[in-house]
């Protein structure tokens, strides 16, 4: 009880008086209470973090969306008996397993736009080469394609176990009535699959919220600011200009959105039990 | 260990009582002049930066130790974890750190300001204090007004001077006839000669948020240029605007694709791939250009000072240097390994290895001469340089928000948006910076 009040507890409180108060961590002066000054900054005064609040939801949403729609593209097709789907499965798992600062990296040499290998790829299929995220208008999807390719999985594994506890009657009922397979997809397996995705969102929308580690390695939150990130910008807040309290103010405004996200999605989640 | 203690108890007995015993003994008369062994016994704790020249450095520090018979311990981090490990060493006061080496081009006013730098003016002048050989005056101009602050006060003893220099493949300019740059208005019509996509662009420039602040001032100097103006900021200027759009031009029209977020990697690895006729940038960087593991075009480059334009001939420089902590219980023993690491033997050691040093006399030391690392054109370029060197970035506290204010103003710019539009903004920015940081 004592070691969760030291290290989990403590940090949180600490932080939120941090963000009451003027401080940057290499001067002389002392910390300084301001009140909720620095709330009333990110809020009104701030256009660099009101941007970057859309382009952290923006992402999430683009991110999320392809991977739950591939997702359970995936799941549905190992959901399926045919030769090879244990290899295959254990295959398309793989990514989920590697660490993000590592896959960043790769993915940095691959999107290099003239020594890279997916500009190849988009060549030899006959397509001009693309910048990826060495423009500020397809930097974000660049990056969201990232999070695609490694956290698919993750929503395939969700919807497969939910796929494993459908019951079977259903299926028999509306193969009676002549139902097609897009028919029974569309009014059978989505509505019973619909609480297990839920939660499946859910948890790649709070990781992606709070995505850190491949925006920072491959692009610093550039081109241009066009990839900052409510935790980039607080990260650079912090680290980087050694403005505490202002730091402090954002990281609880992204818990908030966090938070609001969550509670939104679960209220979805609550409203389709049955 | 030992037997260390014990010598340095005799020793401080024989002096004690006045013994004389020969010529390599100290006598009370000779106790004022100026000697390595003077805090013989101490130990020392240094915080080192991943850096070439304390790649070199380190590996000499047992000489030190031999030397001064002190016992030196130090710690080496990334340029990012040693400011932060710094920060938080000296915001809690630990008293834990001696000395240790500091980029100057980001830390100096910061540091300054937080009275981190034990001043070393006083250390500097005195005679037991600093060897005769050390001769402060060797030190290039630039070099010394980078170590210098405001108010006077020296914060640090200049080790590696970085300056900005042009990089050019010497095949591709004969091929077309022509010569390195003489001033700005030559830069366009040269590169627009030597640009041939896809196989040869024309030139390439940092153009990563942050990491480009560090090039821009290579056309904005000339440009004629300026940050403040009578502690205003003044971003918006003609000669901003003007600097501004050819950086950025140069950069959409001649440069590589993808370039608007090519920091000094990326640039370098498109040069050593031979893609690029002309880079501008540190010139400590062409030692992997003449490394045949890594480099496609050894021996084909030439190096040459930069431009000069209707503001005048500069060259950005940046410099690092050995600091003594104002929190260390030892200070005159720290700064005697500060002043052992940019002593002249230390320097020409260094500039051998093809690092760069604010020195005069070790470009010039018999040496240098006899085992040249580099091709003779990157010692000329990089001397010159340090002649015409102007401190690169603002000295202000908020160096790191000032290159991320300008760094996407030069982003925008290579993206298509108006030069003035965008300084406009930075304006705004940078001067809403400088009321919240300095004064």
């Amino acid at each position: 009880m004592l070691l969760v009040a030291v290290i989990i507890v403590y940090p949180i409180v600490y932080t939120g008086w941090m963000s009451l108060q003027e401080w940057f961590a290499s001067s002389l002066t002392r910390p300084r209470f301001i009140g909720l000054a620095n709330y009333g900054k990110i809020v009104f005064g701030d256009p660099r973090f009101r941007k970057a609040v859309v382009r952290t939801l923006y992402f999430t949403l683009v991110a999320v969306a392809a991977e739950t729609l591939l997702g359970v593209a995936m799941a549905l097709l190992f959901n399926r008996e045919f030769w090879g789907r244990g290899l295959l499965r254990t295959l398309a798992i793989l990514p989920m397993v590697a660490t993000p600062t590592a896959i960043a990296l790769v993915f940095v040499m691959m999107y290099h736009p003239t020594l890279g290998v997916a500009n190849y790829l988009v060549t030899s299929v006959g397509l001009s080469p693309w910048r990826w995220t060495y423009s500020s208008s397809t930097a974000l999807y660049a990056l969201a394609l990232v999070d695609v390719w490694q956290w698919t999985p993750l929503i395939m594994l969700i919807a497969l176990a939910g796929l494993a506890s459908l019951p079977r009657e259903p299926y028999e009922a509306a193969h009676l009535d002549g139902a097609s397979t897009w028919q029974a997809f569309w009014h059978i397996t989505l509505p019973l699959l619909r609480p297990t995705l839920v939660v499946a969102i859910l948890f790649r929308a709070i990781d992606a919220l709070k995505t850190f580690d491949i925006i920072f390695v491959m692009t610093q939150g550039g081109p241009a600011n066009a990839s900052e990130t409510i935790n980039l910008l607080l990260f650079n807040q912090a680290f980087s200009y050694f403005n505490m309290g202002y730091a402090a103010s954002m990281a609880v405004a992204l818990f908030a959105v966090v938070m609001g996200s969550s509670l939104l999605l679960i209220k979805v989640r609550r409203s389709t039990a049955w | 260990m030992n037997a260390r203690r014990l010598s340095r108890r005799t020793f401080l007995q024989a002096v004690a009582a006045g013994v004389a015993a020969g010529p390599f003994v100290w006598t009370p008369a000779r106790a004022q002049g100026f000697t390595w062994k003077r805090f013989q016994g101490k130990e020392l704790f240094l915080l080192l930066t991943k850096h070439p020249f304390v790649e070199v450095l380190e590996k000499h520090i047992p000489e030190f130790e031999s030397l001064s018979g002190m016992k030196v311990k130090w710690e080496t981090l990334p340029e990012i974890q040693a400011r932060q490990k710094m920060t938080v060493e000296m915001t809690a006061n630990s008293g834990g750190i001696d000395a240790f080496f500091t980029s100057l081009h980001v830390e100096k006013k910061r540091f300054w300001k937080a009275g981190w730098y034990h001043p070393l003016n006083k250390f500097l002048a005195d005679a037991s204090l600093t060897s005769p050989e050390f001769d402060w005056n060797d030190f290039t101009p630039g070099a010394r007004a980078g170590v210098t602050q405001p108010d006077g006060s020296i914060s640090a003893l200049a080790a590696f001077v970085d300056a900005n220099v042009v990089f050019y493949r010497k095949d591709l300019f004969a091929a077309k006839g022509v010569t390195p740059p003489k001033t700005l208005a030559d830069l366009e019509p040269l590169v627009q000669k030597l640009h041939a996509p896809p196989g040869t662009y024309g030139i390439v420039l940092r153009g990563l948020k942050n990491a480009n602040a560090t090039q821009y001032p290579s056309i904005l100097f000339p440009m004629g240029g300026t940050y403040l103006k009578d502690g205003k900021a003044v971003l918006d200027s003609k000669e901003q605007v003007a600097a501004l759009d050819l950086y950025t031009r140069l950069l959409r029209q001649y440069g590589p694709p993808g370039v608007v977020n090519f920091n000094w990697y990326e640039c370098s690895a498109s040069f050593m791939q031979g893609q690029v006729a002309m880079y501008m940038d540190g010139v400590n960087f062409a030692s992997q250009f003449e490394d045949a593991a890594k480099s496609k075009v050894v021996g084909k480059v030439g190096y040459a000072v930069l431009p000069s334009g209707p503001g005048g001939h500069f060259s950005p420089i940046y410099i690092t240097g050995m600091a003594v902590s104002s929190q260390s219980g030892n200070k005159d023993a720290a700064y005697l390994f500060a002043q052992w690491a940019t002593n002249k033997a230390s320097m020409v050691r260094e500039l051998m290895a093809g690092v760069g040093v604010g020195r005069s006399s070790t470009w010039d030391s018999a040496e240098v001469k006899a085992k040249p690392k580099m091709p003779a054109d990157w010692y000329q370029a990089y001397q010159a340089s340090l002649k015409i060197g102007r401190q690169g970035l603002p000295e202000i506290v908020g160096v790191t928000e000032y290159r991320d204010i300008i760094g996407v103003a030069i982003q925008k710019g290579i993206e298509g948006a108006p030069a003035a539009q965008v300084l406009a903004q930075a304006q705004k920015d940078f001067q809403d910076l400088l009321n919240r940081t300095e004064g």
